[in-house]
């Protein structure tokens, strides 16, 4: 587990030219690229409550605030309550066969604050109906709502009647004759009524500034403070409504729902994760963790760090896939990104160039047509795509050099019978010996020589970078159209930080 | 360290497994676990009844770092109706009635516990300070609150664990009559 939250010092470039470790990046296999958490686009998939385990529609879920309207958690340490029984007497204490009457309170396992603390009654059902607290703004809150509804509604009124108003200059045969329905209202001696739309909103009432402010209570400064009776800044924001102050004033909270999210690769609109949409399964229907796609590497053995003389590193690669891959140590070559992303960056505002130009073009082309759409909307593409992620530059320097080894190797394919299987660990590989020091299963390490820049003074940090290239198997156009798994080359540039000089 | 003294009173179930040094006393109705740990360094320990002393736990009864010799250290008194749960460090220099130390809790040889007290679990209290009564300390920044009641005694586990752990154990033999 420590090499997942420790310290990386081997990360992977995504696409986007971000450096994260493996574990932290996917891989479409429809585009064959790595992408990272903001290459991918999230989805909210489904909303659940992570204690009842129900499933909630996003509209339900709005009302009610995203909370789940059955769980409560604890207002002292934010984890869930439950439910316990306490026996209070007989129900008939007349009748000595009659049961015992069970009354039910709330309690938290976690750091035992309990309903009857704050004097919350007992109650006769396990599930509840426990009291809610009333907002004391609740009026107030609610007179703002539907005013500010009222506002949208009538502006949306507003702009709908500006749209007709281009249609032609008349919209009814009284305006024709000059003569308005309210001027006409007014000539009869109707009292004018305005159209329920057009009415002016009524405004709320604005709340006003006081300069008077209570004075702050001598015990303040007097009497010394109790810890113990105060509440948290935690506990206070859990209930924003009545933000209590003391501990005893502390009420249970409704559950905060949680989601699944899905993942979007942001330039195929393909999925990259997606959960399976029951809440009580934690498997996924699409997984593409780059983990599970990319060779992993990781660092063996650093020797000593000096200037001037070549350094021995070990890395051990490790296959995760069900197929055979050859690796091949290349250049790191941080130029050749750099121009990969001047060219993308030229493509974009090319682009650009282009909608702009349209959008010129629209208003000659297309002279005043009454109703037509507004132009802004024509000269949009067919359909945007989301959002995507410009590639940017490789940031990170590297201060040293890897010296390219000649050959290449062999990764054979994972194999999950192989670790229990001391028998055949003989293959028929020829190696490089003087690359390949180590062989099992799916597992190479190999040696590499580090040469430290000049110039670089003791004391400080050493990255090396280097690029792997991999056989990828694609198995997506196998299945699609039963032909054999399309073999591709896939280049990863990996950073290693080699520890200090 | 001295030889072992330890003085074992009847109904009390103290696992052959668990490691106990020093002068110490184990009250009636308590139990001890395998390879739970009670060292009395400093002086001796005395075992309330009926407390719960769980696997990996360590009763320590340490010499202060600022004191050189084992002169004027008092008995170490623990109360009846403890719980020490698995792998918990107490080396608190006073303990009470009906108090619960959750698993890996750490609680520092200047703390003096009273009564009702819950250590949460992975709770370290190290500063010198003496916890009220009914006190609990719970998350990763040990927040404290006040309980209305102590903590439930553990009765039916104790008594299961009465019964079980002679079938599966070497049980210490006590050595005292019943406390009158």
């Amino acid at each position: 587990m420590s090499y997942i939250t420790g310290p990386e010092y081997v990360r992977y470039a995504c696409t986007c030219g971000l450096l994260k470790s493996l574990p932290n990046l996917y891989f479409c296999r429809h585009c064959s690229q790595l992408r990272c958490g903001f290459c991918v686009c999230p989805e909210v998939d489904s909303i659940f409550c992570g204690k009842c385990s129900e499933n909630i529609p996003s509209a339900e879920a709005k009302v009610k605030k995203n909370k789940c309207a059955n769980c409560l958690i604890c207002p002292s340490c934010q984890q869930d309550l439950s439910t316990r029984i306490a026996s209070k007497g007989v129900v008939n204490p007349d009748d000595s066969k009659s049961p015992a009457k069970k009354t039910y309170y709330l309690s938290c396992y976690f750091c035992g604050w309990n309903s009857r603390d704050v004097g919350i009654p007992d109650q006769t059902s396990p599930t509840g109906g426990w009291p809610e607290r009333e907002n004391v703004h609740s009026n107030r809150l609610q007179e703002l709502l539907d005013s500010y509804k009222q506002i949208m509604l009538s502006q949306k009124q507003q702009k709908e009647n500006d749209k007709k108003k281009k249609f032609g200059k008349f919209v009814s045969y009284t305006d024709r004759t000059g003569i308005t329905a309210s001027a006409l209202r007014k000539r009869i001696g109707i009292p004018d009524i305005p159209h329920a739309m057009l009415r002016k909103p009524k405004l709320p009432e604005s709340s006003t500034a006081t300069t008077e402010v209570e004075e702050l209570p001598d015990k303040f400064f007097t009497q010394e403070i109790d810890l113990l009776e105060v509440t948290t800044i935690e506990q206070r924001l859990l209930q924003p409504e009545s933000q209590p102050v003391t501990v005893d004033k502390l009420f249970p909270a409704h559950k905060q729902l949680s989601i699944k999210k899905s993942l979007r690769c942001r330039h195929c609109e393909r999925n990259v994760s997606k959960p399976e949409y029951n809440p009580n399964s934690i498997k996924f229907k699409i997984q593409l963790f780059a983990y599970y796609h990319i060779p992993e590497v990781r660092l063996v053995k650093v020797g000593d760090l000096k200037r001037g003389q070549p350094c021995e590193i070990i890395i051990k690669f490790t296959n995760p896939t069900q197929h055979q891959t050859t690796i091949t140590i290349l250049n790191l070559d941080l130029a050749e990104q750099e121009r990969y992303v001047e060219e993308q960056q030229m493509m974009d505002i090319s682009e650009n160039l282009e909608v702009l130009s349209l959008q010129f073009k629209q208003p000659t082309s297309l002279p005043s047509l009454p109703g037509s759409q507004p132009s802004s909307l024509l000269s949009l593409p067919p359909r945007q795509p989301h959002l995507t992620i410009k590639s940017r530059k490789i940031k990170q320097t590297v201060n040293s050099t890897v010296e390219i080894p000649q050959s290449v190797f062999i990764l054979p394919p994972r194999d999950d019978a192989a670790e229990y299987d001391d028998s055949n660990d003989t293959h028929n590989i020829e190696d490089d010996s003087n690359l390949v020091i180590w062989r099992k299963s799916n597992k190479v390490c190999i040696k590499l020589l580090v040469n430290i820049h000049e110039g670089e003074t003791i004391g400080e940090e050493v990255f090396c970078g280097f690029t792997m290239d991999h056989v990828y198997t694609n198995i997506i156009a196998a299945n699609f159209e039963n032909k054999q798994p399309q073999k591709l080359n896939h280049k990863v540039r990996i950073f290693l930080n080699l520890g200090k000089m | 360290m001295s030889r072992n003294n330890i003085k074992i009173f009847s109904g009390a179930l103290v696992c052959e497994g668990s490691k106990l040094r020093g002068d110490i006393t184990v009250g009636s109705g308590t139990i001890i676990h395998p390879s739970a740990t009670v060292i009395a360094e400093a002086g001796p320990i005395v075992i309330g009844e009926n407390c719960l002393i769980e696997e990996q736990a360590k009763i320590i009864h340490r010499v202060p770092f600022d004191q050189q010799n084992k002169e004027n250290i008092p008995i170490l008194m623990i109360g009846v109706h403890n719980v020490f749960e698995v792998d918990c460090t107490v080396e608190a220099s006073k303990i009470g009635n009906n108090n619960v130390f959750e698993p890996k809790c750490f609680v520092g040889s200047r703390v003096t516990v009273t009564n009702g007290c819950t250590i949460g679990a992975g709770c370290h209290i190290t500063e010198e300070q003496i916890l009220n009564e009914n006190i609990s300390i719970c998350g990763a920044k040990c927040q404290m609150r006040e309980g209305l009641d102590k903590p439930a005694p553990q009765n039916l586990q104790m008594e299961t664990l009465l019964k079980m752990l002679p079938n599966y154990h070497y049980i210490k033999k006590p050595n005292m009559k019943q406390q009158v």
